[in-house]
This record gives C-alpha cells, structure tokens and sequence, in this order.
C-alpha cells in the first residue's frame, strides 16, 4: 500500500499544485521576474551557476535566478510531479532523450526568434537538429557526450598488443590474449560490458552496432533485426562464450558505479566502451595510474565503413507552462549563460562550468576558448571522434525502448537467450513500444 | 432529558469524536487508493494536470494480463516473499526463543544489536552490503575463496542475485521480528509450562505443545508483516541491482516506479499498484480467515 500512496501522493501533489497553485510570479509582464533553474549538478558546479546567475542579475536588476538542485536520480522525478506547477521550475538541464515527451505534452516551450537564431548561429547543425522537435528549436544545447573504446596501456602492453583495436576481428583477438586464466576460473577479462543500467548496457553495443552500418531505428521503426545488428549482438555472444567477456564483472549500481568500474580501474578488464564523462571518475579511483588508460575509436565491423560511437547531449529548456514574462526572462538569461561573454576567454560560463566537470561543451566558440584544455589526450581522442558519432535517437517512448534492448543484451550476456532470439524479441518489442507512445 | 434525546446526543458526540480520525483516513488512504484506480484507467504522463489524462477504460489491466515484463515482476516477487518467508519467521521464532528462555546475560545487548539493523536507514545498509556482494574482490568472495570455496557472483549473476537480495533483507528485519516474537512469549503465562513439566513434557514437547500454539497469534502477524514488508521491497533494488541482471531482480515495487517516473506510464503504473493492492489485500485475507478458522474450530474442540 506504500507503492499505491506513493502514486496517489505524487498525483494529488501534482493535481494540488496544479489546481491550487498560485501563479508564483512576482509581478506582471515588464515588471521583477524570480524564475527557477533545475539542476542535477553537484555542490560545485551549483556555485558556479549561482554566480552566473549573479552576474546577470547585476547587468539586469528586475530577473532573479533561483537555483534549486536535485540529485541526477531525482531530476525526471521532480520534471514530472512539479513540471506543469505554476510554481514549477522556469529552466530545466535535460537529458535529450526526454525532449520528445516534454514537447508532446507542452513543457518545453520553442525559443524565441531570437534565441533560436542564437543556437543556429552558435552550435554545430548535428546539435541544433538534436534540440530542434516539431521543427523548433527547444533549448540551448550543452554537454555532449560520446563513446569510445578505452583501453589499460599497461595491460596490452604486458599482452604484446603493440595497439588498440581497428576491426571487430582484431577486438576479438586482442581480447582473447588479454584475457587471464587461474585454472578455470578468469581473473582478467578481455572487454568488459555494463549490465544494469541502460545507458551502460544499450550505448557501448549501439556503438558497435553503428561501427557496422547498423542502426537503432530508421526513423521510428526499429532495426534489431537487420544482420548488421544481429552481428553486433553475435559478437557478445561470441565474447562471453570464449570468456574475454565475463558477464560477473560487468554490473553497475544506481550510482552508474560498480563491478565494471572497480574491475577497469583495478586493471582486470583490458577494454571497454564507455563516455568521456567518465574521466573524472578515473582519475579519482586510479591515482597516478590514470596514465595507464588509453582512448580509440570504436572498432569497426565487418559490414562497416567508419568508427561511429554514440553520442547524446544534454540541453536547458525553458518550462512552456510558465507565464509568458517568466519564460522571455528565462531565455534571456539562457542566451547570456551560454553566451561568449559570461565565462572566461571567451568561453561561455556554461562552457567554463561543464569543462570543470570534464565533460565536452557543444557551441562552438567555447570549443575553441578551452582548446588548451581539450588537448588532454584522453579529452582529445574523444574530441577527435565527435564529428563521426551518431546521436542516440530521441523519439517518444526513448526510455522504454533502451531498457526493451538493454534487457536482450543482458539476456545475450547471460546465456538466456541467442543472439538471434534477442534481436527478434528486441525487435518485436521496441515496435510495440513505439507503437504505443506514438513515436 | 428523554432516551431519544440521549441516543442522538450521542450520537453527535460519536461522529463529533470520530471525524477527525476519519477526515485523515479519507484524506490519506481512501482519496489516494481511488484516485490511483481513477489514473488507472487512463494514459498519463505526469507532465499534464489530471485533467488532460487520455481515457484508457481497462486497458492498462489488459496490457499487464499479455506484458511479459509484468508477469516477470510478478513472479520474481513471490519468489522473494517466499525466500523471506521461509527463512526469517522462522529464525525469528528459533532466536526469539533463545533470548527469551535461557537465563543468561547480555541479552539485553543481544536484542538491541539485533534490532539495530531494522533501525538503520535501508539506503546506508545497502551501500555497505553492496560493497559486500562485490564479485570476486568483496569480502564475501575473499572470506569463500580463503576457504577454498568457488564464490558466486552475488548480484551481478541472475542465478544468485534476488537471493542475495533475500539475504539482505533477512538480515534487515529478522531483528524486528525476533522481538516481536519475544513480545508474544511474555504472553504465556509460566504455570502452562509448569504444567507441562509436571506432566512430564521435555524441551521439544514444550515447544511444539506450547510455545508455538500459544503464539500463533504472534506468527501470525509476523507472516503477514513479512510478506506485505517483502512485496513492497524497492529500496535494496533500486539501489544495488535496478532490477538487473537481466531483470532478474525487477520486483512489482520497482516496475511500478520505473513505468511512473522514468518512462512517463502513470496509467500504466497506478494498473500495476492497484493490482499490487489486490494481491496484498487477498494475501492479507488468506492469512487472516486461516488464522479465525483454526481459532473457530479451537472454540468448537
């Protein structure tokens, strides 16, 4: 009876909130504005907005910015139960898988002119298509992220692998001569796979999926069962069975943390395809033997021409259920955020911000502003790669789909089903879905 | 005054005295389990007031009947009712009985340190038993490995992980329930021992004869407690597994919370929680009319 309160609770609060909610502005259109920005950012990075918000409330006296903080874990959650409040949150950091549903039910308004043009001028086109739904523009983009293939230098240099993989068949080779034995038992395994986490499980085989010519989706229809997929999945079946890939190590927790990432950092998995964002949590858990880790391309395979990782991207929305005055305040301040003169040498302060986190900013004058900085050869390999990826498709019905696939991968890596069964069941199941939320 | 008088001023007074209890029952139970059939039967997904919800009839409950994802979830948490069950209530009876009978000392320390783990917030025990169940350079896995015992994979195996979630949580709550047990055994009076004894009843013959009898009661409740406490686990899910490997570990709690707030199918969810309060309320009423018919036919013999 929890779980049924639990429910009922979050719908009474949103109808209470919605129904009783006052309109929260602080004046009528022209006058003093208080707008709200939702964040998932830690206590540093919140710093740093709060003083960007400072300083432009300074240059414009009559909009205050009131930053409220949320744990990564919570943010959808409070999107969802505070998101059409009058009292909700103005601007909102998102993940662009969630885009589609926020404009399917009207909460991220379309920038205004001009904004619109803002992001148009600023941003490469791959980006402004990423954030641009029913043919608007929806938000600022910001942190981008993509995937590679990492690998401990160390470890392939005590196997005799002069360099990382360039073909899935050099992949399959390097990870057998990688992989460590005690008996029957493996102590060190070839490639490591992330299970229990979506992201974790769906990203790094998509990857490997696009590296082959293959795709998630044509549009909104799936393509699990087109061969080039099916090899990708094959390929994990292959892995596990030989033992280069050891399904035990491969789990993560509601951290994106775990057995995965210990066994990586500990020097018991030779590769493994992860994001740029991950950097710092190397650095921390490896100390000086950070230096051991080496950034490729994604392995090309067979069917493929060109390495294409995933990438997806983070943007900031304006909340389209706010007033009308709110919501010009909100885009005013998002232009000067993400603007060349609100950080440091011409980096804007969202570039500044998502550089002290390691993660890639998108515009482009902020790319050239941290240039220095991005010439850290574990930044610059993925730096190198951004031009190649392919974005996660952002249809209706995203989350459902990923956690459909990222099931049949789970269930490839433990044995319960066959490459083939996978990808027909995925198949069948990602249609459904998408059927269902009117991708 | 008159009789009549009388009867309605008490019956003023009645509804004047119960109403607040019962303004707060409506207000908090009944409003929120109408309100998540009310969701039930619509499509929503959160973002938009109630009142835009799409109509959906029963058909969020006919889509769980043919989801395969439902039924997986269903069936993983009866089988991990059934883990808890079968081991807690009774290592529960077993070490109730032993910090009640024997005179000893430190049994006080013994009960509050079994106790303690109910106490400690579920998120901080299982950070820890997370770091526990680390395959292969956990401290469980070095303890089996030392022995020369292959270890398995805890929770990063789907053979092992809902019964390591299991143990969890008998490791939870058996302290909770251990002193509820030695609550119901300060209920049974010495001389039905004596008695006993005197009739020549050893050890075992008091406890199958006595002890557990007189505290069906209490067993009772602990089964019911147990159950209901092991179909809502989510805590220990959502942190340590989110319902993998392979949704080995995916229970009707998690299911719940991953259709509503991750992939926006409140409708689709409040199906779920709804049926889940049927599956309580029918859990709850087997165990109860067991319980009154073996008292009925006690009263009858």
């Amino acid at each position: 009876m929890r779980t049924v309160g639990a429910i009922s609770l979050g719908a009474v609060l949103a109808l209470a909130l919605a129904g009783c909610g006052g309109s929260g502005d602080s004046g009528a259109a022209g006058g003093p504005q208080t707008i709200s920005f939702l964040t998932h950012w830690g206590p540093e990075q919140v710093t740093a907005l709060k003083a960007a918000a400072a300083a432009f409330h300074t240059k414009n006296p009559d909009v205050t910015v009131d930053i409220r903080p949320v744990p990564f874990a919570n943010l959808l959650s409070t999107l969802r139960t505070q998101g059409s409040s009058p009292n909700g949150p103005t601007i909102a950091g998102i993940y662009d898988l969630w885009l589609p549903e926020l404009v399917r039910d009207g909460l991220a308004a379309s920038a205004p002119s001009g904004a619109a043009a803002d992001v148009k001028a600023g941003w490469p086109g791959n980006m402004v298509d990423d954030v641009t739904k029913q043919g608007q523009v929806r938000g600022y983009p910001n942190e981008v992220d993509l995937y590679a293939l990492n690998y401990n230098k160390k470890l392939f240099a005590e196997a005799g692998i002069p360099a990382p993989p360039k073909t899935w068949d050099e992949l399959v080779a390097d990870a057998a001569k990688l992989t460590k034995r005690d008996g029957d038992k493996v102590t060190q395994q070839g490639l490591g796979v992330i299970t229990s986490w979506a992201s974790g499980a769906v990203h790094p085989w998509l990857s490997l999926v696009n590296s082959n010519g293959g795709q998630l989706l044509d549009g909104s229809t799936p393509k699990l069962d087109d061969p080039k997929v099916v090899a990708a999945a094959q390929l994990y079946a292959d892995l596990v069975k030989s033992g280069a890939t050891q399904p035990s190590m491969s789990s993560a927790n509601a951290n994106t943390t775990g057995p995965y990432l210990d066994n990586f950092v500990n020097g018991k998995t030779g590769m493994i395809i992860m994001a740029n964002w991950w950097q710092s949590s190397l650095k921390q858990a490896m100390g000086d033997r950070y230096s051991d880790i080496g950034v490729a391309p994604v392995p090309v395979g067979p069917d493929g021409t060109a390495s294409a990782g995933v990438s997806y991207s983070w943007l900031t929305m304006v909340n389209g259920k706010a007033s009308p005055a709110k919501q010009d305040a909100a885009w005013k301040f998002l232009q000067f955020l993400n603007g060349p003169d609100s950080g440091k040498g011409g980096s804007s302060a969202m570039g500044d911000i998502l550089m002290s986190m390691g993660i890639l900013p998108s515009r482009t004058s902020d790319l050239t502003a941290h240039k220095a900085d991005l010439s850290d050869p574990f930044i610059a390999a993925y730096v190198a790669e951004l031009p190649n990826a392919k974005p996660f498709p952002t249809v209706l019905g995203g989350e459902a789909m990923s956690q459909a696939v990222q099931k049949h991968i789970e269930n490839i890596v433990f044995g319960k089903e066959t490459a083939q069964q996978a990808m027909t069941a995925a198949q069948n199941e990602v249609a459904a879905i998408l059927a269902k939320a009117g991708a | 005054m008159t009789v009549q008088t009388s009867h309605t001023a008490r019956r003023g007074a009645a509804i004047a005295f119960l109403s607040p209890a019962m303004a707060v029952i409506v207000l908090f139970v009944a409003v929120p389990i109408a309100l998540t059939f009310w969701i039930s039967l619509h499509d929503w997904s959160m973002y938009t007031p109630l009142s835009q919800m799409t109509w959906r009839g029963l058909g969020n409950y006919a889509d769980l009947l043919h989801s395969d994802d439902f039924l997986n979830a269903l069936e993983n948490t009866l089988v991990y009712v059934v883990i808890v069950l079968v081991t807690t209530v009774p290592l529960a009876l077993a070490l109730g009985m032993l910090l009640y009978f024997p005179k000893m000392a430190g049994k006080g320390v013994a009960r509050a340190a079994l106790f303690s783990t109910y106490v400690i917030p579920t998120v901080a025990i299982a950070i820890v038993w997370g770091a526990l169940y680390a395959p292969d350079y956990g401290p469980l896995s070095q303890a089996l490995g030392a022995v020369g015992i292959d270890s398995p994979a805890w929770l990063s195996d789907p053979q092992t992980a809902l019964l390591s979630l299991g143990v969890f949580h008998v490791w939870q709550m058996t302290g909770y329930y251990t002193i509820l047990v030695i609550a119901g055994l300060t209920q049974i009076p010495d001389d039905v021992y004596e008695a006993a004894r005197i009739d020549g009843a050893g050890f075992w013959r008091q406890t199958f004869s006595v002890t557990l009898p007189l505290l069906r009661r209490t067993t009772t409740f602990i089964v019911l407690i147990a159950a209901i406490n092991a179909i809502q686990v989510f805590d220990p899910v959502y942190i340590l597994t989110q319902g993998g490997p392979a949704e080995s570990t995916t229970v009707l709690s998690y299911a719940i919370q991953r259709a509503a707030f991750q992939n926006g199918m409140a409708g689709q969810a409040s199906a779920m929680a709804f049926s889940l309060l049927l599956v309580l309320v029918a859990v709850a009423g087997v165990v109860l009319a067991a319980m009154r018919r073996r008292t009925a036919a006690e009263g009858r013999s």
